[in-house]
């Protein structure tokens, strides 16, 4: 019993009236500076917003030329098939493939569709017939899903020419089969996100970057500004000792910064109506290790450099990779496979997983864990590095 | 001329004097440029599913070969008397084939089977290309197996123009070069210049006898030339490390370079001369420069998915008009009928950039 009465002990001293004056300095100093408090909540807001708004992969619309050879009510059926589905409609008529190719090279179609003179007939005779659908692949992503949508309103087309209707050639040529054998039919069953809203998954996503972005360019700053008007040494020369200094610095910090994270989580909830599926106390508890987390990279950084403007430079160096390789916007099965370990390093991407899981699929404690133990790891080490850095500064 | 030339001298000796800001100049865009092209990707392969194959028959296993076979998916193994979404929740899986008792049967006496893919759709981009892929598959066994009974009358030949092999790096790559330039060179002109009102230099040059306009082009030309090694130096990165050639008349894109590098160069002094703070002119730079051109230009997401609310802001984006250039030079070549408009937009918005600037700057005095 006696290490945790010690412990309890050295809590207790910390917490003293001493502390809570400094804290309490702390807390106006930042308030009282309009830009380190308005970046507290101007920028997080409107990242997340943009961000979610804007990042949308969602591939619909597609506008697709047409070079119609055949002019034939058939042909016209399949164009109305392919441009009333909503992943495609119709950009235009062209007579030449010619003419339409120029305007997919120039982006004002994203492809076309070509029927070929004998559509029609080779339909009536009960010969299948190829058309055309060229899709500018620029976009890797968007020619992927097009490619699929496009299968797909073929193929159901397929179904209800072979159902009967203008085309009974077909069906004959189908019953008169002898070897007959039923078809496997696909039906997709979309859990988490039957309508397919793709702000769901970036926004849940860039909550991360956000508090680590915002924790680290915040604490940075505080940190440094202290340093660049020479007021350190007067907290040196106070009665207090160099952890009551350290803790009463990042305390308010990570206080307000809490807040801060706080209103983005209102923001996704009444701006983007994202489900809070599970326990809505996880994802805050994951929030606050992000922002520590984001806090000990801050006065990692801060430690090493003299100015606010160098401190700014040197974030420039650590936040976007750290960014670019979290799964945030893009999923990290889209990585090379030589680098998906790397995001395995990274706080953001166990939080992604996390406020994933937990507002999106209703995941508990009890699948998440591992990740809070990585993300607790990260910031133990990160913050307690920090510290280290901080103290070593001081004396 | 002259004195347009020392102004630019000197600020190019001032930039090497300062290391971190060499760093920033020259490594950090070439660093950002490989990570971010090969990290950045929404085309997932080889995906984990689970199969949960209720049926145990011929008909059931070769289905189930073919998504084996699949490069799209690899098949994980869980336990069969397990939920199968609690493999999404616990992230072993993404997907999960589900293959009803009697399905063997229902094929054997030639009636219609269904199986359900059930996907996780917490990432709807990826769902949509799970759904697609399994759709593909499935379509590919019918083909196979019931193709006499079930002929299909009209088959899609679906061509995939300017990136048949689908590489995203082709796709990402042009956007990462343009998002590199709309935030380095800037950022750097930008602390050159708000330097000079904080640290009260710019009296220096008010007193002198160098106008506002040769002051400012001095500065710009400056960062130009360091702009102009940063697009050379990541063009031959896209060249050599990402197989990217020129696909037509490379001279839209020459030109275009030009006239961005001006206008991001100058957009930088702009704001750089008006907040006389290095810090607080690096923010609005990074927030500005970076959140526009980064959400609203179509980098990397399509414009046209933009609420129409805010979509009207893209065209005021400079790195809008670029990215149409590059993408335009290197991957589908239309040349100058089709880029012509973006590159005097480019222009356009730099002369405005220009115009606040000399504005801000042409007393040449400091502000009551």
């Amino acid at each position: 019993m006696k290490p945790v009465k010690r412990l309890i002990d050295k809590l207790r001293a910390l917490v003293t009236y001493r502390m809570r004056a400094l804290i309490l300095k702390e807390f106006r100093q930042i308030l009282r500076d309009k830009r380190l408090a308005m970046s507290l909540i101007l920028p997080p807001t409107l990242q997340l917003l943009v961000f979610g708004f804007a990042l949308n992969a969602t591939v619909s619309n597609l506008k697709l030329g047409i070079v119609d050879d055949s002019r034939t009510p058939e042909s016209r059926e399949l164009i109305a098939n392919m441009t009333q589905s909503g992943s495609f409609q119709n950009g235009g008529t062209f007579f030449s493939i010619n003419d339409m190719s120029k305007k997919i090279a120039s982006g004002k179609l994203d492809g076309g569709l070509v029927i070929p003179y004998d559509y029609a007939r080779d339909l009536q005779r009960g010969t299948p017939v190829t058309v055309q659908v060229l899709l500018n692949a620029m976009n890797s992503n968007t020619a992927t899903i097009g490619q699929g949508y496009a299968q797909g309103v073929i193929a159901s087309y397929n179904q209800t020419l072979a159902a009967g209707g203008l085309h009974a050639k077909f069906q004959q040529i189908a019953s008169s089969d002898v070897s007959h054998r039923g078809a496997v039919l696909l039906d997709p069953a979309y859990l988490y996100n039957p309508g397919l809203e793709s702000t769901w998954f970036v926004v849940t996503g860039i909550l991360g970057v956000l508090l680590i972005l915002n924790g680290s360019l915040i604490s940075a700053a505080a940190i440094v500004k202290e340093r660049e008007a020479g007021t350190l040494e007067q907290l040196l020369m106070s009665p207090a000792s160099t952890t009551q200094i350290i803790v009463a610095k990042l305390f308010p910090l990570f206080a307000l910064l809490c807040m801060m994270g706080l209103m983005a989580i209102g923001i996704m909830r009444i701006v983007f109506g994202i489900p809070f599926r599970g326990n809505v106390f996880l994802v805050m508890a994951a929030a606050a290790l992000c922002l520590l987390c984001g806090i000990g990279i801050g006065t990692f950084i801060a430690t090493f450099t003299k100015s606010a403007r160098q401190a700014q430079l040197t974030l420039f160096f650590v936040n976007p990779p750290l960014t670019s390789l979290s799964g945030a916007f893009t999923p990290v099965e889209a990585m090379p496979k030589w680098l998906q370990p790397a995001a395995q390093f990274n706080p953001i991407q166990h939080f992604g997983m996390i406020s994933r899981g937990a507002m999106l699929k209703g995941s508990g404690i009890e699948t998440l864990w591992p990740n809070f133990l990585v993300l607790l790891a990260f910031t133990l080490v990160l913050v307690s590095l920090s510290i280290w850095r901080f103290r070593k500064q001081l004396s | 001329m002259r004195r347009i030339i020392a102004q630019a001298k000197k600020e190019l000796t001032q930039l090497v004097r300062d290391r971190l800001a060499v760093a920033l100049a020259l490594l950090l865009p070439v660093v950002l440029l490989l990570l971010q092209t090969t990290a950045i990707s929404l085309t997932v392969k080889d995906l984990p599913i689970i199969v949960q194959n209720l049926d145990q028959s011929e008909a059931s296993r070769d289905l189930v070969d073919r998504f084996r076979q699949s490069l799209s998916f690899h098949v994980v193994s869980w336990p069969a008397d397990r939920q199968p979404d609690e493999a999404f929740t616990a992230n072993k899986a993404r997907g999960a084939l589900i293959i009803p008792e009697e399905f063997g049967r229902q094929i054997a006496r030639g009636e219609n089977a269904t199986v359900q893919m059930l996907v996780d759709a917490s990432d709807e981009n990826t769902a949509q290309i799970i759904a697609g892929d399994s759709a593909q598959i499935v379509r590919a066994y019918n083909l196979e197996n019931v193709g006499a009974s079930h002929p299909q009358p009209v088959i899609a030949a679906i061509r995939l123009w300017y990136n048949p092999s689908r590489s995203s790096q082709r796709f990402y790559g042009p956007g990462i070069y343009v998002l590199a330039m709309s935030l380095f060179p800037p950022l750097l002109a930008t602390l050159a210049m708000s330097k000079e009102g904080e640290q009260k230099t710019i009296l220096q040059v008010y007193v002198s006898n160098i106008s506002a306009h040769e002051f400012l082009l001095g500065k710009i030309a400056a960062f130009m030339i360091v702009a102009l090694t940063e697009s050379a130096v990541m063009m031959g990165i896209l060249f050599l490390g990402f197989g990217l050639r020129f696909a037509g008349d490379p001279t839209p894109f020459l030109v275009a370079t030009l006239f961005y590098v001006f206008c991001v160069t100058t957009f930088g002094n702009m704001l750089g001369a008006a907040i006389p703070s290095q810090v607080a002119a690096m923010q609005a730079v990074a927030l500005t420069g970076f959140l526009l051109v980064y959400m609203l230009s179509g980098l990397l997401f399509p414009i046209e998915n933009i609420p129409a609310g805010i979509r009207w802001i893209s065209n005021f984006v400079w790195g809008r008009y670029y990215i149409v250039v590059v993408r335009d030079a290197l991957l589908s070549g239309g040349g100058w009928p089709s880029v012509g408009f973006d590159v005097l937009a480019i222009a356009a918005i730099g002369s405005f950039f220009y115009m606040i600037a000399w504005r801000n700057l042409r007393r040449m005095q400091l502000k009551d």
